[in-house]
């Protein structure tokens, strides 16, 4: 954590950012980001949106009783609190353990390059 | 009276008011006043994001929605927890890499243009009026009603409360009262579920079959109170986007030393906010087991006084201590939530204000710091007095509708624009100010003609119209670019845009 507060007070050269965009490792920054947030933000907007439709148009659906007097719907709201957690869980484990070293790695090397100040 | 709550709040007052004291002392420059120097962590921020996302309409409303309508109360409540998702996975950090005090910094950041930070700033001077008054004519309808003073003399008491809080304490005074309020607000919450379920053996399924016999059996269907389907598609879009275009709660993540502590701070307020937002729905059935549905529908407006019945009830009931001492406690958390919020809204309005208009686009950024500290601290305090004077004018007024209109334009202006700023290269001052227009007057215009404004005479049958502003307001955005032209140059800086946004990297000219 201390590392990062200091990062991110820095500042870089003016032209140290060009250097640092086109490098490999911020290409790879990139992928990775992409690879794990994109199937995240479809899975919580299939499972949200999915039932905000649902409450609208297929009242009938959400009416089918699963446990007891609790009915689908009920059963899907529950769904969506423990499909927030568990993507916000998982979201914070993957950052912590392969964006931020990657993140690291870019800042490390704009320093090293003499960029920083 | 219930001298049990004027005690309770006596001393949450007096606690806030010793905060504010402390933290006057450590509020010297801007950063400390519109950022508490910083220096939150992850846990702290959490819980003030908590504070200031659940509103009287959460702690209040969601429960009261539950039990008079059933499973759209339901809907209500698991929102503003997924829409978290879309600020962890899309904004908090890159928000907090980019900006420095405001949704406006950022905008400014990366067009460098003047008439895009003054679309930036019409877009959240009037989300956070639309949610600022009704959250004012709240607090005086709910002053009014524990402590008996007048309507007028109620908001003016709530108005001084925020006015002290933001100017003389700034950033960190307004954490530390939504922390605070967080902590009793989730303090109340698991006493009332132990008791609710105690009642019931730990089975909370008895809870459904109760209030489905007790209530009808369409009790547990959606639709009871969005009658037109489109509105519960409106309701969905609107928490989902909506969070993340309220400058209120994003300006939060100023408050954290870095991006990492942003991100953990979201995980923080999902766990507390989302598990209070899952207990209200319990909470709702609760209430219909317990209390019935008749006697929820005499004297309960809206449902706002669904909580506090059942937190009496639970206690023992309305003659026992008990029930006066529980009465209480929920009454005094739901003042204190009022206050948390309106401080939050006041502080972000006022840097809209001061350092978005005043120092950014008036002054070019050319103004001293502790003058910006003053600047500052009088607009907070004029801000706090519009706000006042506008709940108290709201009183007899339906301002449901500027609730919805507030998420609305989040969604549908400042959303937009704030994604685009952050993701989409071509995008430009134009796209700016074309997508805040249409998004923030489709909004408007639609809320104003819909049953929520007109009631039976409706001309446009949603309540909530973000189903159709939000892709205006892309669309606007959209061509609103794509006509102002291509600029190499700007473009060209995307790049350096990207980096700092990844990396929280400067580089020293911008």
């Amino acid at each position: 954590m201390g590392d990062a507060v200091k990062l991110s007070a820095a500042q870089v050269a003016s032209d140290a950012w060009i250097e640092g965009v086109e490098s490999p490792e911020f290409k790879t920054l990139i992928d990775a980001k992409q690879r794990s947030i994109v199937p995240m933000i479809v899975i919580y907007v299939v499972g949200y949106l999915g039932l905000s439709v649902l409450a609208g148009f297929g009242r009938g659906i959400l009416g089918t009783k699963v446990l007891g007097a609790v009915n689908l719907g009920f059963a899907l709201i529950a769904g969506n609190y423990v499909m927030s957690w568990i993507l916000a869980v998982v979201y914070a484990r993957i950052s912590a353990n392969r964006h931020d070293p990657l993140v690291k790695v870019v800042v490390n090397k704009v320093h090293a390059s003499g960029g920083g100040r | 009276m219930n001298l049990i709550t004027v005690a309770m709040f006596a001393a949450i007052l007096l606690i806030s008011l010793g905060i504010t004291a402390w933290a006057a002392r450590r509020t010297r420059t801007t950063v400390d006043f519109y950022a508490a120097g910083k220096g939150l962590t992850a846990a702290q921020n959490g819980f003030a994001l908590a504070g200031d996302w659940c509103s009287a309409a959460a702690f209040l409303g969601f429960t009261g929605l539950t039990a008079l309508y059933g499973m759209d109360g339901a809907l209500y409540a698991v929102g503003p927890l997924v829409a978290f998702c879309t600020v962890l996975f899309l904004i908090a950090e890159p928000l907090r890499n980019t900006g420095t005090y405001t949704i406006g910094d950022v905008i400014m950041y990366r067009m460098r243009r003047p008439p895009a930070l003054a679309a930036a700033i019409v877009g959240t001077i009037v989300i956070n009026l639309a949610y600022l008054i009704p959250q004012m004519a709240g607090a005086g309808l709910l002053v009014k009603l524990l402590f008996g003073f007048r309507y007028d003399v109620s908001v003016v008491l709530v108005g001084l409360g925020m006015i002290i809080y933001v100017a003389v304490g700034g950033m960190l005074a307004t954490s530390w009262v939504q922390i605070i309020k967080a902590v009793l607000m989730l303090s109340a919450g698991a006493i009332i579920l132990f008791l609710a379920l105690a009642g019931v053996g730990f089975d909370p399924l008895v809870f459904f079959a109760s209030a489905e016999a007790k209530a009808g059996p369409s009790f547990l269907l959606p639709g009871n109170l969005l009658k037109n389907s489109f509105d519960e598609v409106s309701l969905g879009l609107g928490y989902m986007l909506g969070l993340a275009g309220l400058p209120h709660v994003m300006t939060r993540f100023y408050t954290v030393p870095d991006a990492t502590t942003a991100r953990r701070s979201v995980i923080w307020v999902m766990f507390l906010a989302g598990a209070f937002f899952a207990c209200t729905t319990i909470f709702g059935l609760a209430a219909v087991h317990y209390l019935g549905p008749e006697a929820l529908r005499v004297g309960n407006p809206g449902g706002n006084l669904t909580l506090p019945l059942l937190a009496q009830y639970l206690g023992g009931g309305k003659d026992t201590v008990g029930g006066q001492l529980m009465l209480g406690f929920v009454s005094a958390v739901a003042v204190a939530t009022i206050l948390a919020v309106v401080a939050g809204l006041t502080l972000a309005t006022s840097g809209a204000v001061a350092n978005d208009l005043y120092v950014n686009l008036f002054k070019k950024g050319k103004v001293e710091e502790h003058q910006q500290v003053l600047v500052a601290r009088i607009t907070s305090v004029l801000v706090g007095a519009i706000a006042t004077l506008l709940g108290i004018l709201a009183e007899g007024v339906n301002v449901a509708v500027l609730v919805i209109l507030a998420i609305c334009i989040a969604a549908s202006a400042n959303f937009p624009v704030l994604v685009l700023s952050l993701f989409w290269r071509r995008f430009n001052t134009g796209g700016v100010i074309g997508g805040m227009a249409l998004g923030l007057i489709s909004s408007v215009g639609l809320a104003l003609i819909g049953p929520a404004y007109l009631g039976a005479n409706a001309i446009w049958p949603l309540v909530n119209p973000t189903v159709v502003a939000f892709p205006l307001g892309i669309l606007g955005a959209v061509f609103g670019s794509l006509l102002a032209g291509r600029n190499h140059e700007h473009e060209k800086r995307f790049g350096e845009v990207t980096f700092r946004i990844q990396t929280g990297l400067r580089s020293n000219h911008s």
